[in-house]
């Protein structure tokens, strides 16, 4: 079993050696799609919309509908970026599902620029509306000795954000990995068992299709029952080869329970991890982007600012 | 571990890539996608707005309008009322006045009528009387001519006064 980071394809011999991990090539392919796509979308666009179009301004004007609701009428402006932000982190996690690709939220280098970059529009909001003077003097408040807490809530925001995405995303990684690992090492042990003898084959084989075939009235179990019975016969096929000793060890418990587990980490906490790291990043930027009349008050009386 | 980067590392030229094509997407999401999305959603948005608020004055003005002529009809029909209503009057005091002159020309001409009838008459007897006269002296004279006697003469006289006056 081995838990490694991207792998590294190749490394350009410059500036102390460029390397172009999986993430590289990802994020690559993650920026093409998203922008073939966007331009596709938006070509062509007329009064009386076809299907398409109906589809693409449903989606944009419910985007635009979420960040104003999230950060206010005044800040709908930052739109394009949450949903760029959204998708390629939607589309970066999804893209680990093909096989070859690996997510490029399962990087931290991923995470941590996208959550470094929301940290530094957020400071530079708050230096431009208030000023750079005053945005520093906020850390020594309400009194001098909160500098450092200050200073460390500023610093956790971006490193919270960058590691719970990466952690969600890597994590389920992991996961499937030790699952996988885990299969493997039963179906070998199963096989081992099983292929000892003839007598284990034929009594794992009649279990088997005894499970699969004999029907009874209680639906709740049927479910459960094929699949063992499935499972069973497969173990009892692989373990006649192996006692023939054509096939060693086949990992067949590896088709199918994978897919439940993949379901959930790649799809499901993709989406939701996308949507968690768009609305805090929309949730920190609203507070460092005021409504326009409250900016005035902030950058009169300098001592109004408030941590988010 | 040759060809692998660790599982928890920071590898500053990924981020570097990362960064810039997030910057890319956004820019080409931005100018590309939502900003002709958002104007085409904005105008058309517009556009009904316009349409609606167009339909909603041309119906108050229509409104406005019917209030309008409901209130002139109303207005003609009371004018004709009146017109109607004076023109009878007026009929009705001049049909009054035309009988009242007509009956008053009526009294007067029958008045003369009698009048005149009364002088004529008057005037006829008059006449009569001095013919009757004249007719007696004619005859007086012819009778005094033939020499009757005087008392002869005056029985006829009286007696023929008396008979014209008779008839008369």
């Amino acid at each position: 079993m081995n838990i490694t980071g991207p792998k590294i394809y190749f490394t350009i011999p410059v500036l102390g050696g460029i390397n172009i991990t999986q993430t590289v090539v990802s994020s690559f392919i993650v920026m093409v799609i998203l922008c073939v796509a966007g331009i596709l979308l938006g070509r062509n666009l007329t009064r009386r919309p076809g299907r398409m179009q109906v589809i693409t301004e449903k989606g944009v004007s419910m985007i635009y509908g979420l960040v104003e609701e999230a950060m206010g009428p005044y800040n709908v402006s930052w739109t394009p970026y949450i949903a760029s932000l959204f998708m390629s982190s939607l589309l970066g996690s999804l893209i680990g599902m093909t096989g070859i690709l690996r997510s490029t939220t399962a990087d931290l280098s991923t995470t941590a620029t996208w959550a470094v970059m929301t940290s530094v529009i957020c400071w530079y909001q708050n230096i431009k509306n208030i000023g750079l003077k005053a945005w520093l003097k906020g850390f020594t408040e309400p009194i001098v000795v909160m500098t450092p807490m200050n200073i460390v809530s500023e610093i956790a925001q971006p490193v919270s954000l960058a590691f719970r995405h990466f952690g969600n995303v890597a994590g389920g990684g992991v996961i499937t990995t030790m699952v996988y690992w885990a299969l493997s090492g039963l179906s070998v042990a199963l096989l081992r068992l099983v292929a000892g003898s003839y007598i284990a084959v034929c009594v794992v084989l009649v279990l088997g299709g005894v499970l699969l075939l004999v029907h009874k009235k209680e639906k709740k179990v049927k479910a459960i029952r094929k699949v063992l019975g499935i499972l069973m016969i497969a173990l009892a096929l692989f373990g006649f080869l192996q006692r023939l000793g054509v096939t060693q060890g086949v990992p067949f418990l590896q088709v199918g329970i994978p897919a439940v587990l993949s379901l959930y980490f790649d799809c499901f906490s993709g989406l939701i991890q996308a949507f968690v790291f768009s609305l805090l990043s929309m949730i920190y930027i609203s507070n460092a982007c005021p409504p326009p009349e409250e900016r005035k008050v902030r950058g009169g009386g300098k001592k109004e600012r408030t941590d988010p | 571990m040759e060809g692998f980067e660790n599982f928890i590392g920071l590898n500053p030229w990924t981020a570097l890539f990362t960064l810039c094509n997030l910057v890319i997407t956004f820019l080409i999401l931005r100018k590309f996608l939502f900003k002709p999305v958002k104007k085409m959603i904005d105008s058309r948005q517009k556009e009904i707005d316009d349409l609606y608020a167009d339909a909603g004055a041309a119906k108050s003005e229509a409104e406005a309008m019917r209030s309008d002529y409901e209130q002139k009809l109303l207005e003609a029909r009371q004018t004709s009322a009146e017109i109607l209503r004076q023109a009878q009057s007026d009929a009705d005091a001049k049909g009054e006045e035309i009988l009242r002159q007509a009956r008053s020309d009526a009294d007067a001409l029958r008045d003369k009528a009698r009048s005149d009838i009364a002088l004529e008459k008057k005037k006829a007897l008059n006449d009569i009387k001095s013919d009757i006269s004249q007719i007696a002296l004619d005859i007086a004279e012819k009778v005094v001519e033939k020499e009757i006697n005087a008392a002869d003469q005056q029985a006829l006289i009286e007696e023929f006064i008396r008979n014209m006056g008779d008839e008369v």
